[in-house]
């Protein structure tokens, strides 16, 4: 576990997300147990504090959950699940759509380029 | 074990290397001592007797016996002597300075023992006066070994022999080695007070820098003052209006009031203004 | 809770410090940092009593620092606080016989944290390893405050690679801590509160989080804005 936090955002919104982002691509797989907050806190080099209050927001939003004394783990519930997924797709379109906006391009023309490229990056992906 | 006579310890364990040299020195220089002063004193008689065939009696009678205080006179045995005792009073302030000077400042570490500090200032004074005892009682101890020696290399015809009665009676080496215990009271004493007027004075320059050297200066002067007061007034009212014992009795009074007022001052200046 | 209350501090005429104010809690992280190195190590000094205060006054978990205090807080300073001609065992045990609250089993645990020799002199030791050793002697007291002058200074990254990592451990999990830097650089993201220290003033004292959540701005934003107006 990696995560190159910048520097902007508070430091338990990135936690959050690099989360989410493992949820979405299967990385975390539901029910799977998730270190602890202390464990959190040394892998990815931050206070622990801050690891608590990841931990206490995933809580809250449903994506983690805890029984009793035992260590949380990812949730069960596809409901939630799905939503990170969507969450994180529309998050990501939204901002490329921000920036390309900016430059003014007709939509078409994006979405042929996109679609090109999503073709060959991932085609680049596989030689690998 | 608590933690003042943890800090006794640790105080005398950090200096025990120079300490264990100075014992060594002054075991090793006096004993040779004797030895040269003997042999020197054998070697003109025997030139006398077997050269010059002088008698026997005539040169003794010339020259004295060989006592055992043509040693204790001599520099062989107060050079060490004086060389501890420079060592020990230059450590009175080192035992304080070492731990600001240079990069690793123990202070920091003394002042944030879960002690009283006065704790600190106690266990060093206490340190300096156990070294001090352990010096005395080196030298006690080397004494009859000397006088051993000295018989030893002297036939009984040459010399004037001396119990190391005799010996200590003599001159300054009763000041160290004191005769009765309210000797050893008071001449201890009144090296405890000198101890921590002196400790007091150094904290003084610790506590206020530049302007602490003129405090602690001051200082020194104030105790002596006091102490000394029964003997400047009788100087100044050029009358001797008390007994001698009524003197003593008096500054042993004084004395304790000095030293109590050191201590208490020392412990003032460690807690609310010494600064690392 | 450690209170700072508007304290003074002047060396001669010089003012070092003109009336500083903050808290730092337990479970915290605070570090102050002052671009222009006057000032900090003071304040941490006066925290421990290890120099008088022209005014002002400080309160640990509610109470003036009195002699069991050292048992509860403890200050690391950059330079190594022992006798240099001991070894780290006799330190150690040096620490064990005074302080009750000396946890051994901590301090053989960080001796393996970080690669130490019980039997290696504090004087042969590379500056790295003396910083090292130095938060040894700190960390293995079971405090509630811990107080650290300028960690990070003046060793190689690698020490100070490891230096940062206690601090994501449980080796400093529920204590309060205090540090001083001048550079904030690798521990951003380890710290909770921030103090700005500038002239012997105060300028700034902010939550990092909160800043990044309410305002979008790094520490170093907020520094930049306080310090280069």
């Amino acid at each position: 576990m990696n995560v190159n936090f910048n520097k902007r955002d508070p430091v338990y919104m990135q936690v959050i997300r690099h989360f989410k982002e493992r949820i979405a691509t299967g990385v975390f797989e539901p029910g799977q147990e998730i270190p602890s907050r202390r464990e959190l806190a040394g892998r990815l080099k931050i206070n622990p504090n801050t690891a608590q209050r990841a931990y206490k927001e995933m809580e809250e939003a449903g994506l983690i959950y805890t029984e009793r004394n035992l260590p949380s783990r990812i949730t069960k519930d596809e409901a939630i699940l799905k939503s990170v997924r969507g969450e994180l797709i529309e998050e990501a379109v939204d901002s490329f759509v921000h920036s390309i906006r900016s430059i003014d391009v007709p939509v078409e023309e994006v979405l042929e380029l996109v679609k090109e490229k999503y073709k060959n990056d991932g085609e680049e992906v596989q030689d690998d | 074990m608590n933690r003042f006579v943890k800090l006794v310890n640790f105080e005398l364990s950090r200096f025990m290397k120079v300490y264990l040299t100075l014992a060594a020195l002054t075991i090793i220089v006096q004993v040779a001592g004797v030895i040269v002063k003997a042999n020197e004193y054998m070697a003109k008689a025997n030139e006398a007797i077997n050269e010059d065939r002088i008698p026997m009696a005539q040169f003794v009678e010339q020259n004295g016996a060989m006592s055992f205080m043509d040693f204790t006179r001599s520099l062989w045995f107060m050079g060490p002597i004086a060389i501890c005792a420079a060592a020990l009073i230059f450590y009175i302030f080192m035992i304080w300075y070492r731990d600001w000077l240079g990069k690793n400042t123990f202070i920091y570490r003394l002042l944030m023992l879960p002690t009283a500090r006065l704790n600190v200032y106690l266990a060093k004074a206490a340190s300096i006066v156990l070294m001090v005892l352990g010096l005395v009682s080196v030298q006690l101890i080397i004494l009859p070994l000397e006088n051993s020696v000295f018989k030893w290399m002297v036939p009984v015809d040459f010399r004037s022999d001396m119990t190391v009665g005799q010996i200590i009676n003599w001159d300054y080496l009763s000041m160290i080695i004191p005769q009765t215990f309210t000797e050893f009271i008071l001449y201890y004493g009144a090296g405890f007070m000198a101890v921590s007027i002196l400790f007091t004075a150094i904290l003084f320059e610790r506590s206020f820098k530049w302007k602490g050297i003129i405090a602690g200066i001051g200082y020194i002067a104030i105790s002596v003052i006091i102490f000394a007061l029964p003997v400047l007034s009788m100087i100044f009212l050029n009358r001797e209006y008390l007994y001698p014992l009524e003197i003593l009795g008096l500054e042993v009074a004084l004395g304790i009031v000095v030293t109590a007022m050191s201590i208490g001052v020392g412990n003032y200046l460690l807690k609310k203004k010494v600064t690392v | 809770m450690i209170e700072v209350n508007d304290i003074t501090k002047k060396f001669g005429r010089k003012k070092v410090l003109k009336g500083v104010s903050f808290t730092a809690e337990q479970g915290e992280i605070t570090c102050i940092i002052g671009i222009n190195g006057v000032g900090k190590t003071t304040i941490l000094n006066a925290i421990m009593n290890l120099t008088p205060l022209n005014e002002g006054q400080i309160l640990i978990n509610g109470e003036t620092i009195h002699k069991h205090s050292y048992e509860k807080i403890t200050f690391i300073p950059d330079a190594i606080i022992m006798q240099p001609n001991m070894t780290i065992a006799e330190s150690m045990q040096f620490m064990a016989d005074f302080y009750d609250s000396w946890n051994q089993e901590r301090a053989t645990e960080l001796l393996d944290f970080f690669k130490l020799q019980e039997d290696e002199k504090i004087n042969d030791l590379s500056k790295g390893n003396r910083a090292k050793v130095n938060l040894l002697l700190g960390l293995a007291l079971d405090v509630d405050y811990l107080l650290m002058d300028e960690p990070f200074s003046g060793i190689d990254i690698f020490s100070r690679e490891q230096i940062a990592e206690v601090f994501t451990s449980h080796l400093v999990e529920d204590r309060g801590v205090i540090i001083t830097t001048h550079e904030i650089g690798d521990i951003e993201h380890l710290i909770d509160k921030v103090v700005l220290l500038d002239d012997g003033k105060v300028l700034k004292q902010f939550n990092s989080e909160e800043v990044r959540e309410e305002e979008g701005k790094s520490v170093v934003d907020v520094m930049r804005e306080v310090y280069q107006p």
